[in-house]
C-alpha cells in the first residue's frame, strides 16, 4: 500500500482512427465504445498500476491523429518518458505513419524515451478482416529501432494492459539504473538489455499482477 | 427553465392567448408595465425582467450608436436568468479581485441593463401593438404610453393605473390575477413569484415569437432589417424561426424577401451540381480526404440517434467532402464535422411539425422528408457551413494560426480578468493550449449538449462579422457565385466549378483581410471561453495540474440548460465590453 509511486509521462501517437483513445479507455476504464468522437488537440488521463513492490502512475497524453494537428505533438512528447506508437493492423497506411512517428521520436524526443509499437484492432482479423500489416514486418521495425512491440485489441481488451506493464517494467529500471550507475535491480527479474525482444518475450508472464486501481 | 420546450409544445396556445390579450389591449400592457415598474423599483429582482427580456432587443435599434450596450448581456436571458446573471457576476472573479473599479464596472453594467430594459420594454409594446414599426426614431417619452393608441402621454403614472384596473375585468386567463396580486405588494410570496415568473416567461416567449414574425415579414418594403434581426437573435431565436433566421444571419439568404426564394433555389441547385460533378467520373477522388471524412462520419455525435442513420451519414459526408475539396488551403480538419451538425439539424426541423421539432434528433429524415427536400437541407447546411468557416478560416489552415492566436488571447484575457487563476495555472504548469485548443477548434461544441450548442449559435451567428455577412457582401458575394453557377449550367461544368471555388477563396480571403485575421465571431468566442473558464475559478484554484486538466476536459455541463448558456454569453458580453480597449490590438 505504501509502495513508492513512480510517475511515467506517456504519449500516444499514430494515425487518426487507429484506436489510440480506445486503447487508453480500455486501460484506464476497462471500457470500449464502438464510435468515439475524434480526439481534438489531446486528451489527458491517468492510471495507477501496482507492479509488485511499487506503484506506477501513468500520466497519459492521448494526441489527435489527424495530420493537421501534428504540429502540436512535440509539446506532448517532448517531456515524455514513454510513447505508444499505434497503427491499425488492417491499414497499411497507418503503419507507414507509425514509422514516421518512430523516426520523429528518435530525432526529437528525449533520448531514453521508451517506445512501444502497437498494432491495434487485432479483433478485426479474428472476425474475418484481412490483415494488412504482417506481424513480422512490425517486429522487424521494433527490433531495428529498439521498440517494444505488441498487437492489441482495445475492443476485446486483449494485450492492452500488457503494453503498459511492459513499459512500466522498463522505465523504473532504467531510472534505477541511471541512479546506481548502471547496476540494475536484479530482484525484479528483468534484464536490462539492448535487445528489446528479451523484454518483450518476458513481459507476458511477469510477476507484475497488473491489477489496477482507480485513483 | 425549459424555455424552448415550452415554446414548441405549447406555442399554438400561447399564440392564441397572445392574440387574445392583444385584442383586449390594455390588460397585457398593464401587467407588463406593472412588472416593469417593480423591476425598476426593487433592486435585485430577477423575476420581473422576464416579461421584459423578450423585448430586450427592440430598444437597441433606437440606440444604434450604443450598439454594444444595447445588446448588453443583461438582456440576453430569460426571466430568472437575469437575476442570476447579476449575482453571479458579483460572485465571480470580480469579487476576488476586490478592486473597487471592477465592481463599479459591473454595477454600472447592471444599471445600464435596467435602463435599457425600460426603454426596450416600451419599444416592444409599440411593435406588438401596431404594424407601424417605423417610429424607432421617435423620442423615448412618446413611447411610454405603450403605443396603445395615439393618445398623448399626458400622465404616465395615471395611465398605468387605469390600464391595470381595466385589465382585471377582462382577464379571462387564470394566471393574470396572480400578477395583479403580486403587483399590489412588493413583498411577494414564493408562490406568487413562481406564477408571475411563469406568466412572464410565457409573455416573453409570445412576444419574441411575434417580434420575429414581424421582422421576418417587413410590411414596409421587401428588406428585412438585418441589424435588428441580429440584435434580436443575439438573445435566442424561437425554434420555429430558427432555420430562416440562421440563413439570414450567416448571410446565405438575402435580406430582400422577394429574392429569397429564387436565390435559395439557385444555391440549392448549385450545390446539387457541385455534388454531381464531384462524384462524377470527371473528378478524381481525393482519397486521403475522403478516407478521413469517412472514418469521422460514424464518430460524429455518436450518441445522437439522428447521426447514426446511413442516410444522414451519407449526407454529411457529401457536404464535408465537397467543402474540403473546394477549400484546398484548409481541407477537411477534424472538428469541422462537428460544426456542420447544428446547421443540418436545424434545417431539418423546418420540415417537422411544431410539436415534433424536438424529435429531430431521433427521427430518420426519410420519415418526413422527400429526397429532394433532404438535398435542400443538405445544400443549406453546406452553404451555411461554408459561410461560418469563412469567419474562422485561420483555424483550419496549416499550423492553425487562428486557434493558436485565440488560445494566446484567452491566456492574456484570463490574466487580466482573473489573475489569481492565471498565476495558479502558471504555478501548476497548466498551459492554456492543453485544454483550450479543443474549445477553439470545435467552438465549444464538445463541451455542451447539442441543444445548448444550437442556442449558443443563435448568438454566435448574430456575431458573425458584418464585413462578410452584412448586406454588402450578402448581395455582392452571392452575385459572383450566381454568375458562375449560371455559367456552370451553360458552359463547361469544370471550368465554372473552378471559377466558383476561386471566387469563393478570394472572397474568404477578402473577409479575412478586412478584419485583419480576426473576425468578431472569433473574438467573441474567446470571451465566451474566458467566461466559461472563470466560471469554475473557485474550483480550479484548488486543483493541481492533473485535476485541472481532467476537470476542464470533462466540465460539469451536462445539466446545463438554456439559461446557463445565456448567462455564459451574457458574462462574455460583459467582459467584452469591459476589456474592449485591452483587446483592440487583437484585430
Amino acid at each position: 500500500m505504501n509502495s513508492p509511486v513512480t510517475s511515467i509521462k506517456l504519449v500516444l501517437l499514430g494515425e487518426a482512427a487507429v484506436g489510440k483513445s480506445s486503447i487508453v479507455l480500455r486501460f484506464v476504464s476497462n471500457d470500449f465504445a464502438e464510435n468515439k468522437e475524434p480526439t481534438i488537440g489531446a486528451a489527458f488521463l491517468t492510471q495507477r498500476v501496482n507492479m509488485g513492490d511499487h506503484t506506477i502512475k501513468f500520466e497519459i497524453w492521448d494526441t489527435a491523429g489527424q495530420e493537421r494537428f501534428a504540429s502540436l505533438a512535440p509539446m506532448y512528447y517532448r517531456n515524455a518518458q514513454a510513447a505508444l506508437v499505434v497503427y491499425d493492423v488492417t491499414k497499411p497506411q497507418s503503419f507507414i505513419k507509425a514509422r514516421h512517428w518512430v523516426k520523429e521520436l528518435h530525432e526529437q524526443a528525449s533520448k531514453d524515451i521508451v517506445i512501444a509499437l502497437v498494432g491495434n484492432k487485432l479483433d478485426m482479423i479474428e472476425s474475418g478482416a484481412e490483415r494488412k500489416v504482417a506481424r513480422e514486418e512490425a517486429e522487424n521495425l521494433a527490433q531495428q529501432e529498439g521498440l517494444l512491440f505488441f498487437e492489441t485489441s482495445a475492443k476485446t481488451g486483449s494485450n492492452v494492459n500488457e503494453v503498459f506493464l511492459g513499459i512500466g517494467q522498463k522505465i523504473p529500471l532504467k531510472t534505477a539504473q541511471n541512479q546506481t550507475q548502471g547496476a540494475g535491480r536484479g530482484s525484479s527479474g528483468l534484464r536490462i538489455n539492448d535487445d528489446s525482444r528479451v523484454d518483450l518475450r518476458s513481459s507476458g508472464d511477469q510477476s507484475a499482477s497488473g491489477s489496477t486501481c482507480n485513483c | 427553465m425549459g424555455v424552448r420546450p415550452t415554446t414548441t409544445s405549447a406555442s399554438p396556445t400561447q399564440r392564441e392567448i397572445y392574440q387574445k390579450s392583444n385584442n383586449s389591449s390594455p390588460s397585457l400592457v398593464g401587467s407588463l408595465i406593472k412588472s416593469l415598474k417593480s423591476s425598476s423599483s426593487t433592486r435585485h429582482h430577477h423575476q420581473q425582467s422576464g416579461a421584459v427580456s423578450g423585448d430586450s432587443d427592440t430598444n437597441q435599434s433606437s440606440r444604434k450608436p450604443h450598439h454594444h450596450l444595447g445588446r448588453s448581456p443583461s438582456q440576453a436571458g430569460t426571466s430568472q436568468h437575469h437575476g442570476r446573471g447579476v449575482s453571479h457576476i458579483h460572485m465571480s472573479p470580480l469579487r476576488k479581485s476586490s478592486s473597487g473599479s471592477s465592481n463599479t464596472a459591473s454595477t454600472s453594467a447592471h444599471k445600464e441593463k435596467h435602463q435599457s430594459k425600460r426603454d426596450k420594454y416600451f419599444r416592444d409594446l409599440d411593435e406588438d401593438w401596431s404594424a407601424v414599426i417605423e417610429d424607432y426614431n421617435m423620442p423615448i417619452p412618446v413611447i411610454s404610453n405603450g403605443g396603445v393608441e395615439l393618445k398623448p402621454p399626458v400622465n404616465v403614472g395615471l395611465r398605468r393605473k387605469e390600464e391595470t384596473e381595466s385589465r382585471s375585468p377582462s382577464a379571462g386567463y387564470p394566471s393574470l390575477p396572480h400578477l395583479n396580486k403580486s403587483q399590489s405588494s412588493d413583498l411577494k410570496s414564493q408562490y406568487e413569484h413562481e406564477n408571475e415568473r411563469e406568466l412572464q416567461e410565457l409573455n416573453s416567449i409570445m412576444q419574441r415569437v411575434a417580434k420575429f414574425d414581424t421582422i421576418l415579414q417587413p410590411t414596409n418594403g421587401n428588406l428585412i432589417n438585418l441589424s435588428e434581426l441580429r440584435r434580436l437573435s443575439w438573445n435566442g431565436v424561437p425554434m420555429v424561426h430558427r432555420p430562416r433566421v440562421w440563413r439570414l444571419l450567416i448571410g446565405y439568404a438575402p435580406a430582400n424577401i422577394k429574392r429569397q426564394q429564387s436565390l435559395l433555389q439557385r444555391k440549392r441547385q448549385e450545390y446539387r451540381d457541385g455534388v454531381a460533378l464531384v462524384f462524377s467520373a470527371e473528378h478524381t477522388r481525393d482519397i486521403p480526404t475522403w478516407h478521413q471524412i469517412e472514418i469521422d462520419i460514424p464518430r460524429t455525435n455518436p450518441l445522437i440517434p439522428l447521426y447514426q442513420f446511413p442516410l444522414v451519414q451519407q449526407s454529411l459526408q457529401r457536404i464535408l467532402y465537397l467543402w474540403a475539396i473546394r477549400h484546398p488551403a484548409s481541407g477537411y480538419v477534424q472538428g469541422i464535422n462537428d460544426l456542420v451538425t447544428p446547421f443540418y439539424q436545424t434545417f431539418l426541423t423546418e420540415y417537422l411539425q411544431r410539436a415534433r421539432k424536438d424529435d429531430v434528433n431521433k427521427l430518420s429524415p426519410d420519415v418526413y422528408l422527400t429526397h429532394e427536400q433532404l438535398l435542400d437541407v443538405e445544400a443549406d447546411s453546406f452553404w451555411c457551413l461554408a459561410r461560418l468557416l469563412e469567419q474562422i478560416t485561420d483555424n483550419y489552415i496549416h499550423g492553425q494560426p487562428g486557434i493558436l492566436k485565440q488560445v494566446k488571447n484567452l491566456g492574456q484575457l484570463v490574466k487580466r480578468i482573473d489573475s489569481d487563476l492565471y498565476d495558479h495555472f502558471t504555478q501548476e504548469n497548466v498551459e492554456f493550449i492543453q485544454f483550450a485548443f479543443r474549445w477553439m477548434n470545435c467552438l465549444l461544441m464538445r463541451e455542451f449538449s447539442m441543444d445548448m450548442v444550437i442556442r449558443m449559435w443563435d448568438t454566435y451567428l448574430s456575431e458573425t462579422s458584418l464585413e462578410s455577412s452584412s448586406s454588402a457582401v450578402n448581395d455582392n458575394s452571392n452575385a459572383p457565385l450566381l454568375l458562375s453557377s449560371d455559367t456552370s449550367l451553360q458552359n463547361s461544368p469544370i471550368s465554372a466549378y473552378r471559377e466558383k471555388s476561386s471566387s469563393n477563396n478570394l472572397q474568404s480571403k477578402h473577409s479575412a483581410t478586412a478584419s485583419s485575421g480576426q473576425t468578431s465571431l472569433s473574438e467573441f468566442h474567446v470571451f465566451v471561453c474566458a467566461a466559461f473558464l472563470v466560471k469554475f475559478s473557485d474550483k480550479l484554484i484548488n486543483m493541481d495540474f492533473q485535476e485541472t486538466i481532467t476537470f476542464l476536459q470533462n466540465p460539469p455541463t451536462k445539466s446545463w440548460i438554456e439559461s446557463d448558456i445565456e448567462l455564459l454569453l451574457s458574462e462574455a458580453y460583459i467582459w467584452q465590453s469591459l476589456y474592449k480597449d485591452a483587446t483592440s490590438h487583437w484585430r
